[in-house]
C-alpha cells in the first residue's frame, strides 16, 4: 500500500517591504520576514484489498514473476537484441499459460547517463518494444500496461560498464 | 553606437568584466547574541549572496566591529562600500538583523529584518542582497527570492519532493514516501505545484494547492505523464504523455481539461517548453539523436533549432533564448561530459556556459536574467547559478541525494 505523507507546506517565505533611506536613520522599522508555515494537505485515497485473497495471489504472483526474465538493451537504443528475443518468447509462454489470469506491467529503465524526460521516454520506448514483441507472440495488448522509471530504479549503482548495462532493461511485473 | 548597444544586450555574447573594475565591498559583523559557528555561517551566506549579485568585488575576510561605530574598520577604510550587520535574538526567540550599507563612512542604506527561527537565516541574507542590489540601481534580482522545487531519489522507486531557497541551503520536504517525480510550479506566485505520481498502475499528474492543502488528480497516461512547462498565465500546460506507448508533447487547457496532441513523430518527442504563448520548443530524436526543435502551437511545421552537439537531450526557453544540455562525448563505457550552451534564435552565436562535468536541469529565471542548474563534478554535486549578463557562474555544494528534476 502506498504511503504518501505530505509533510507540510512552505508558504510565503518572504515579504519585502520595510523602508530604506539614503540618510542615516536611527530607528528603521523592522521588516518582518515570514517563517514557512507548515500545513497538512489531504491524504491520498487508498484501497485495502482483502488480506486472505491478496496473500494467495501475492504468493503465486511473485513465484511467476520470478520466472519472467528482464530484457536488456544497448546504450541509447530501444530495439530488441536477437539474444533477448528468446527470453521474451519464454515470458510470453508463461503469460499465456500459468499467468494468464494476470495483467502484465512492463517497467522500462535506463542507465544514469541522462536524468531528464528524454531518458524516461527511452525507458518507455524499451517497454513498448517488449510490449510489441509480446503482442506478436499472441498476448492481448489490453493485458499489458507500461511505465517508465527513467534512471530512478537502478538495480546496480556502481560506476562500471557492467553495472550500467544491467540498468538498461525492462522488468516484468504481474498485476491482479 | 546603436549597433554596439544591441550587441551588448545579446546575452549569447560573453561580456568580460574585469573584477578590478567593480567597486569593492567588505562585510562587517556586529552580532553578539549568537555563537561563533552561527555567526560565521551567516557571514558566509551573506558574502555568497553579495558575490552572486556580480556588482561588487567582495572581500571575504570576517571582521567584527560595534554596530554604532561611526567609521569603518581600519582594514576596510579603502573599500568603496562596507556592509555592516548585527544579529540579535529578541524575547520571542526570533532572529533579528539590523543592516547598514556605508559609503565613505556615511550610511546610505539602513534596514531591519526578522525571521521567527534562526535556521531560516538564509532568507534574510537573500533579502539583504536583494535590497542592496535595488539601492545600487541594478536590474532586479527578484529570482533570489523565488523558491526552487525539486525531486530527489532516496532509493530505487522512492523519492521526496523538496522546496528550497535558490541556493538549496534551506530544504523543506513537502512530499515524502512514494515515488513522485517531475515537480513543476503551477503559477508565478509559487503557491501550487504539479508532480507525477508513479505509484499507481498508470502514471498520474497531480496538483497540490499549498494554500488549502488540496491534492487532486489532473490526468493519467499509460507509460509516461510529465508536466514539462506551465504557461505564463498558468492556464495551459505542456505535457509529455504516451498514449499507446508513443511519447508526444500535448497542450492541456487547465480550465476545460481538454488536451491536444502537438507532435506526431513516431519516435521520441518530449520536454515541451513555451518560448511564447503560441510557440514551443521540444526535444525529439527525429534525426536519430536527441535535439531541440520548435513549432507553433496547432501547426504541423517543425524547425530544427540547434546545429551543434551530438546529443542535446534537455532544454529550457525564455523568449528568444534557449539553454540546452549537450553531451560532449558519446561513450557507453566511460564518464561522459555534459555541458550547457545558450543560443539566441535571432543570431547564430552559441555560448558555452559550463566547461567540466555533468551539467543538467538548466532552468531560466522568470525574467531570463539567470539560469539555475545542477553540476556533478569529481564526486561532488552543486547547484549552479549563471549570471548571463555578468558572465559568471556560482556554485553551492549540495547536501545529499541525487536530484531527479527541478523547477524554479
Amino acid at each position: 500500500m502506498k504511503n504518501l505523507m505530505l509533510c507540510g507546506v512552505v508558504a510565503t517565505l518572504l515579504v519585502f517591504s520595510g523602508c530604506s533611506s539614503k540618510d542615516p536613520v536611527v530607528d528603521a522599522p523592522t521588516q518582518e520576514v515570514e517563517a514557512p508555515v507548515a500545513q497538512e494537505i489531504q491524504d491520498v485515497a487508498t484501497e485495502t484489498v482483502s488480506d486472505e485473497e491478496s496473500n494467495v495471489d501475492a504468493l503465486s504472483m511473485s513465484d511467476l514473476e520470478g520466472q519472467l526474465s528482464s530484457v536488456y538493451f544497448d546504450f541509447d537504443k530501444f530495439d530488441i537484441k536477437s539474444d533477448m528475443q528468446e527470453k521474451i518468447s519464454a515470458s510470453a509462454t508463461i503469460a499465456k499459460t500459468t499467468a494468464n489470469t494476470f495483467s502484465v506491467k512492463l517497467e522500462g529503465n535506463c542507465d544514469e547517463w541522462g536524468s531528464d524526460e528524454y531518458n524516461f521516454a527511452l525507458g518507455l520506448k524499451r517497454a513498448n518494444a517488449v510490449k510489441k514483441a509480446l503482442v506478436a507472440e499472441g498476448i492481448d495488448a489490453s493485458r499489458v500496461a507500461m511505465v517508465s522509471y527513467g534512471e530512478s530504479n537502478p538495480t546496480c549503482s556502481e560506476k562500471t560498464k557492467d553495472c550500467w548495462a544491467k540498468n538498461r532493461r525492462v522488468d516484468f511485473k504481474l498485476l491482479p | 553606437m546603436l549597433f554596439s548597444f544591441s550587441f551588448a544586450e545579446d546575452v549569447t555574447i560573453e561580456v568580460i568584466k574585469k573584477v578590478d573594475s567593480l567597486p569593492s565591498l567588505a562585510v562587517e559583523d556586529s552580532s553578539s547574541s549568537y555563537d561563533d559557528t552561527f555567526k560565521k555561517r551567516f557571514f558566509k551566506s551573506l558574502v555568497a549572496d553579495m558575490n552572486v549579485l556580480s556588482i561588487f568585488n567582495v572581500d571575504r575576510h570576517y571582521r567584527e566591529i560595534p554596530f554604532n561605530d561611526t567609521s569603518v574598520l581600519v582594514a576596510n577604510k579603502d573599500m568603496n562600500y562596507v556592509l555592516r550587520y548585527k544579529m540579535f535574538k529578541d524575547d520571542s526567540g526570533a532572529l533579528n538583523v539590523g543592516m547598514k550599507l556605508l559609503k565613505e563612512n556615511e550610511i546610505v542604506l539602513n534596514k531591519n529584518y526578522k525571521v521567527s527561527r534562526k535556521d531560516i537565516y538564509m532568507f534574510i541574507s537573500h533579502a539583504i542582497a536583494y535590497d542592496v542590489n535595488e539601492y545600487m540601481g541594478e536590474p532586479s534580482v527578484e529570482w533570489m527570492k523565488r523558491k526552487v522545487i525539486f525531486s530527489r531519489i532516496v532509493e530505487p522507486k522512492r523519492s521526496e519532493i523538496v522546496i528550497a531557497d535558490y541556493t538549496l541551503t534551506y530544504q523543506h520536504t513537502i512530499i515524502n514516501g512514494g515515488f513522485n517525480v517531475f515537480p513543476k510550479w503551477a503559477n508565478k506566485a509559487q503557491n501550487a505545484f504539479y508532480y507525477t505520481s508513479l505509484d499507481s498502475k498508470t502514471p498520474t499528474l497531480k496538483h497540490v494547492n499549498m494554500k488549502t492543502g488540496a491534492l487532486k488528480n489532473i490526468i493519467s497516461s499509460d507509460g509516461m505523464m510529465i508536466c514539462s512547462d506551465v504557461s505564463e498565465d498558468g492556464k495551459t500546460l505542456l505535457l509529455t504523455m504516451a498514449k499507446d506507448g508513443q511519447p508526444d508533447v500535448y497542450t492541456y487547457d487547465v480550465n476545460t481539461n481538454k488536451y491536444s496532441r502537438e507532435t506526431r513523430y513516431n519516435g521520441i518527442d518530449v520536454n515541451g517548453q513555451f518560448m511564447s504563448k503560441n510557440k514551443i520548443v521540444f526535444i525529439s530524436n527525429r534525426l536519430g539523436y536527441p535535439n531541440v526543435f520548435s513549432k507553433k502551437i496547432g501547426s504541423s511545421e517543425v524547425e530544427q533549432m540547434i546545429y551543434y552537439g551530438k546529443s542535446n537531450s534537455t532544454c529550457s526557453a525564455h523568449g528568444e533564448y534557449i539553454v540546452y544540455k549537450a553531451r560532449e562525448s558519446s561513450n557507453a563505457f566511460s564518464q561522459n561530459t555534459f555541458n550547457l550552451h545558450l543560443i539566441s534564435t535571432k543570431t547564430d552565436f552559441i555560448r558555452r556556459l559550463t566547461a567540466t562535468g555533468v551539467n543538467e536541469f538548466p532552468r531560466f529565471s522568470k525574467d531570463g536574467d539567470a539560469i539555475i542548474f545542477i553540476k556533478n563534478y569529481m564526486a561532488q554535486s552543486s547547484i549552479g547559478i549563471i549570471r548571463l549578463k555578468h558572465n559568471k557562474n556560482y556554485l553551492f555544494p549540495l547536501k545529499y541525494g541525487r536530484v531527479q528534476s527541478m523547477d524554479w
